[in-house]
């Protein structure tokens, strides 16, 4: 099996983003990934989870959609959050050099609704 | 830890010059000398789902400290006054950087346990297993081993000390070898982020090579004779402290 779609929506508290990592290790595990796939996965996830929400959380939800394809895994957040902060996704320079290493293919946006973001990571083996 | 009579009177000597120079030299053998009692200290910390090297650092830091710490004119052994040291600094690694949610025995076993199983299965297949083929050798679910893997990063995430400071360093480097030397000051050459230069040299070795020049993983664990769990354990770990500065600093 692989191809369809997972949809999670969590709070947005990095105990529940925590569900939103593991569930990115446990569809990639199906997909045959190797364990430092799953690991950059994990990475990945939780560099743009805090872009999205910061370390403590904020009010509102996140909501993942991890796509399964011959080729490999999309995951995409999409935040919405009702504080008021700034939707503006930012990355630090560090976190893009993280995240360039660590995905195929990754993008941050701040979304009409609130800020997004999507990733691809290929299976190589 | 037993010095005959000469040692003993070499170690003391070297204290007392020690003492008086402050000289990098003299600190590293006298470390070298003691890392005996680390690691026993270490060793009696086992038991408690944390792996040994892990321990044996924090235990070296609590020896350096002594060692910059002791006064020879004391009368007191070097051994006896380090003891607690240690002791001290090890207690404190599990007060701060305890399992974060409460694991399971059996999840904390499991994870010791996959480090050996992805070693040999990543020689055997001469590339990183995956999570499938780790738990058939395992003999488990891949489910039990994503939680295995989980339950290995579930460090405190908001309560996670700042990146150690100079005072770390020596400990760390003098645990390096030779060859981690050469690693450590081809880095220095690179121009890091900031955020990065504060971590100890292990860290900041593992950051720069996974994330500047591209290594795997299990490149990096063969380079630093470490195992690619204790890799990943600590990338983790490191990453965090990056995200938890970045927003004290923002």
């Amino acid at each position: 099996m692989t191809e369809g779609e997972v949809r999670l929506e969590v709070p947005a508290s990095p105990e529940f983003l925590r569900v939103a990592r593991m569930m990115a290790a446990g569809v990639a595990s199906r997909l045959g990934f190797t364990l430092e796939e799953v690991d950059d996965l994990r990475i990945a996830i939780d560099e743009l989870c805090f872009c999205l929400v910061g370390r403590n959380g904020r009010p509102g939800t996140v909501a993942l959609r991890y796509v399964m394809s011959s080729e490999g895994l999309t995951v995409e957040g999409a935040g919405r959050f009702g504080d008021g902060a700034s939707d503006e996704p930012r990355l630090s320079p560090m976190s893009l050099h993280i995240l360039k290493a660590v995905t195929d293919e990754c993008t941050v946006d701040a979304g009409p609704d609130g800020p997004t973001f999507q990733l691809f990571k290929r299976r190589r083996s | 830890m037993a010095f005959d009579a000469k040692e003993r009177d070499d170690l003391r000597r070297k204290f007392v010059e020690y003492a008086r120079t402050q000289d990098p030299v003299l600190r590293t053998e006298l470390v070298t000398a003691h890392m005996g009692l680390a690691e026993y200290l270490a060793r009696r910390f086992t038991n408690r789902g944390e792996p040994l090297d892990d321990l044996v650092q924090v235990a070296s830091l609590g020896l350096l400290k002594a060692v910059d710490r002791f006064d020879p004119d004391r009368g007191l052994e070097f051994s006896t006054y380090a003891t607690p040291t240690i002791v001290g600094e090890l207690k404190r690694h599990f007060r701060d950087k305890g399992w974060a949610v409460r694991v399971p025995r059996r999840v904390q076993e499991l994870h010791l346990r996959l480090a050996s199983v992805v070693s040999a299965l990543s020689q055997e297949l001469g590339r990183s297993p995956t999570i499938g083929e780790i738990a058939q050798a395992a003999s488990v679910s891949e489910e039990d081993v994503l939680e295995a893997i989980e339950a290995g990063h579930a460090y405190r995430f908001t309560s996670l000390d700042a990146p150690s400071g100079s005072d770390d360093e020596a400990t760390l480097a003098s645990q390096l070898g030779r060859n981690d030397q050469a690693l450590v000051d081809s880095e220095h050459r690179v121009d890091l982020s900031p955020l990065i230069a504060r971590f100890p040299p292990r860290e900041r070795t593992i950051l720069h090579l996974r994330f500047f020049e591209g290594l795997t993983q299990s490149e990096i664990a063969g380079r630093l004779g470490i195992s690619q769990m204790h890799v990943s354990r600590l990338l983790a770990r490191s990453l965090a402290q990056l995200r938890s500065t970045a927003e004290q600093e923002s």
